[in-house]
């Protein structure tokens, strides 16, 4: 306040106006010091109680990207069906100086890796809870040859992409899981002879009223087909231009796609996909020519080429013995007709 | 200043008078109040000279009161506002970890039923259908009570849907005998693990920051700063006052600014007791109520991970390193918060698990699903029963009493602040008496 404190008006010049003048001063002072003091009140109660907190935020959950790994460069060579000579006979446990059948015999029981989900080759049946198939009776046969029982096996469930680490890490001692003997996977493992002939098809939705159909690979460009990671059924679609590759853990995986619209066909052997199509009356095997042949063998390690000829002698009875073909009526007379004879040995690799 | 007098009122000098040669100040509020006739006079009038200093002053006092009282007013129903939503998040908290754990629940449930083979148990259908129904009831619990949380527990809401119609479907197919039914379920908890948890996740950790954030907020007290700062220039008034008119005592004005420093005073030890006891419970009670909570939900997925390691058979390293990594963080909380006895029972249950694990890893699979899924007195699935019960009670405890606690503070606080606010009104008025009479005297 900066003006001079000379006073305008002597004070005792107007007692009547005075007051009058005092009393319009502390009604315009109310009125005003009301109005600040509601503002401020209401701002400042606004300012404090008003609490509004922010939306929860929810994590973004990464969008699967479709693995688009190029194709494998297939090895080629002549003889991915050869294996090595078989022993003259099997021999008596204790008479095996081999290290790894050695531990086998001292642990009590073989371990297989297995799959839980490849219907009439090795699943789980839902009723029991025991994995069976074709894959599992001949691991039982291996069992019986060894241990004289055929429960003396450990299945271990893995998926086909586990199939040739676990073997090289000596996880299991062998794989018997729909596995196809390629040049590629001789590089990594040993194979026993071929104990069954598949080759790839593809599996889509079944037109109403067909009994039939012819439906290729190459026919379904654009059109989404599902196959497990680490088959060679996998690679196989990727080197075929025109569909597009989806993929899942293992074959029932690509039947859920294929049920929930994510798939509109499914690749695979067609043994496996005979096995699907059995659990989904909507859908069809094509019965067009097969894309592959499919030799399947029992994986061994690289290093177990004794286990494996220990393996082609057990092969070499139960195909001449006739049990083969019973395991075969057992599980796949029925979507695939009576057993045909059984696959042919290769021997002779060194 | 809102309203410009009008020519009407009486003034002590005819606007006439006032020579043109006298300087007048651009500073002043009459500055602004040239475009009214009569105004300006009034105005001047008014704000002249020492009375004219006295009004405005006076008028300040006035205004250092109302924010003096307001403040204490305002702070202290924050104050209260803040524990009251502190309880509020707290309850919150405890929901949403309670949705996460009935979520791990149905799964675990569902895993083991199709461990089993062949139909499941009635009991376990039971428990499986109980748990998703409290999860349901949960997510529209949740959603009322926190609308900040709505859109993530409607997100949870349709992972929710989408696990159960997935669970349905492999129910479906294994009541088929077909090995589809499996992969369903393997597709429905893989999907439960990678949506809905961390959704439940980020509601509970939300809330848990909401919660914090209140117990921090219920100590208002910076406020209490500005008031202060009102109360320094009301004294600061009362001093020139004195001064100025040389007379000491001024009862009135005096009597209003204890009466604003009283008011200050209660609101503050208000403040700060209700800011004491709530850092106490959450220290206590609702530290312990979390701390239990997350055993829960570390147990359970533990206790999910021990059927899906069984589930993966021989594949399951992953599943077995999470249970360890669950156990670990059980026995860590445990320890940290000296919860002994819940101790004890975790060991035993951990023992069970480990004999089972020691039968499947010796390549007796059959007999460790069958150790695993057997409910008799003494098995794993009793122990953890035991466990996850006393557990439950003990967060119920917990968070019952901090939820309680809370809301017992800050009862008081609407009726102090009444008092307060009736004060101040007095005060003020008291204020405008003290100056008023100096006014009155000076003429």
């Amino acid at each position: 306040m900066s003006h001079p404190a000379t006073p305008a008006s002597t004070p005792a010049r107007n007692k009547r106006h005075g007051a009058t003048r005092r009393a319009a001063a502390a009604r315009r002072l109310r009125t005003s010091v009301t109005t600040v003091g509601a503002v401020a009140g209401l701002s400042l109660l606004a300012a404090c109680s008003g609490v509004t907190y922010a939306e929860t935020t929810v994590p973004v959950s990464p969008t699967t990207t479709a693995a688009s790994k190029p194709p494998a460069t297939p090895v080629s060579c002549d003889n991915a069906t050869q294996s090595y000579d078989p022993l003259p006979s099997i021999p008596a446990s204790a008479s095996i100086s081999d290290t790894t059948m050695k531990k086998i015999i001292a642990r009590g029981y073989v371990t297989v890796g297995v799959s839980a989900d490849t219907y009439l080759f090795a699943a789980r049946n839902p009723l029991n809870g025991k994995i069976e198939g074709f894959d599992i009776d001949i691991a039982k046969a291996v069992a019986t040859s060894i241990f004289g029982d055929p429960n003396k096996v450990q299945l271990r469930v893995i998926t086909a992409a586990d199939r040739i680490p676990l073997l090289e890490k000596r996880s299991v001692d062998m794989v018997v899981r729909n596995m196809s003997m390629t040049c590629d996977r001789w590089n990594d493992i040993a194979f026993s002879a071929e104990y069954y002939r598949s080759g790839q098809t593809v599996l889509v939705a079944k037109p109403a009223g067909a009994t039939k159909v012819d439906t290729t690979l190459q026919q379904l460009t654009g059109k989404k087909v599902c196959a497990p990671t680490g088959t060679s059924s996998l690679d196989k679609l990727r080197s075929v231009k025109g569909p597009i590759a989806v993929t899942a853990p293992n074959h029932t995986g690509c039947l859920v796609l294929f049920q929930q619209g994510d798939a509109d066909a499914i690749t695979g052997d067609d043994t496996v996909l005979a096995g699907l199509a059995a659990q989904d009356p909507y859908t069809i095997v094509s019965s067009a020519p097969l894309i592959t042949q499919e030799p399947y063998g029992i994986g061994v390690n690289k290093e177990d080429r004794y286990f494996a000829s220990y393996l082609n002698t057990v092969l070499a009875q139960v195909k001449s013995d006739g049990e083969w073909k019973s395991i075969y009526n057992r599980w796949l007379a029925k979507p695939l007709g009576p057993a045909p004879s059984p696959p042919k040995p290769v021997y002779g690799r060194r | 200043m809102t309203s410009a007098p009008t020519t009407n009122i009486p003034v002590a000098i005819p606007a006439g008078q006032r020579s043109p040669e006298q300087p007048q100040p651009a500073n002043t509020i009459a500055g602004s109040l040239s475009g009214i006739p009569g105004a300006r006079t009034v105005a001047n009038r008014l704000l002249h000279g020492t009375p004219g200093r006295m009004r405005l002053f006076g008028l300040l006092a006035v205004v250092a009161a109302l924010v003096l009282g307001l403040v204490s007013v305002t702070a202290l129903l924050a104050s209260q506002n803040a524990v009251e939503r502190a309880a509020n998040n707290t309850s919150q908290v405890v929901l949403a970890q309670s949705l996460h754990v009935d979520l791990l629940r149905a799964d675990a449930i569902a895993t083991n039923a199709f461990l089993v083979g062949g139909l499941e148990p009635p009991a376990s259908r039971q428990a499986y259908e109980s748990a998703m129904a409290s999860v349901a009831r949960g997510i529209a619990q949740g959603a009322a009570a926190q609308p900040a949380d709505a859109e993530a527990l409607g997100l949870l809401s349709t992972q929710v849907q989408q696990y159960a119609a997935l669970v349905e479907q492999a129910r479906t197919n294994n009541r088929s005998g077909l090995p589809l039914g499996a992969q369903y379920l393997k597709q429905a908890s893989a999907g439960l693990r990678s949506d809905a948890i961390p959704t439940v996740s980020a509601v509970v950790s939300a809330n848990e920051q909401r919660a914090q954030a209140e117990f921090d907020r219920s100590n208002s007290s910076l406020q209490l700063a500005f008031g202060v700062l009102a109360l320094i220039v009301l004294i600061a008034v009362a001093v020139w006052l004195a001064r100025r008119t040389h007379r000491y005592v001024n009862v009135s004005l005096t009597a209003g600014i204890v009466l604003l420093l009283v008011g200050l005073v209660v609101a503050s030890v208000t403040i700060g007791s209700i800011s004491q006891a709530t850092k106490q419970v959450s220290t206590g009670a609702y530290r312990q109520a979390v701390a239990l909570a997350d055993v829960r939900t570390y147990a359970n997925d533990a206790r999910a991970n021990e059927s899906l390691t069984l589930i993966a058979r021989g594949s399951g390293q992953a599943n077995q390193d999470a249970w360890t990594n669950a156990s670990d963080q059980v026995e860590k909380i445990l320890r940290d918060n000296r919860l002994g006895s819940l101790e004890s029972q975790w060991t035993a249950y951990a023992k069970s698990h480990a004999a089972i694990r020691t039968l499947d890893d010796g390549g007796n699979w059959d007999k460790a699903v069958a150790e695993a899924t057997k409910s008799s007195a003494g098995s794993a699935s009793a122990q953890f029963t035991a466990f996850d019960t006393s557990v439950t009670q003990a967060r119920d405890d917990a968070s019952g009493s901090a939820v309680q606690q809370l809301r017992s503070l800050g009862g008081s606080a609407p009726w102090f602040a009444l008092a307060i606010g009736l004060g101040t009104l007095v005060a003020c008025w008291l204020v405008i008496r003290g100056i008023g009479k100096r006014i009155e005297e000076y003429r």
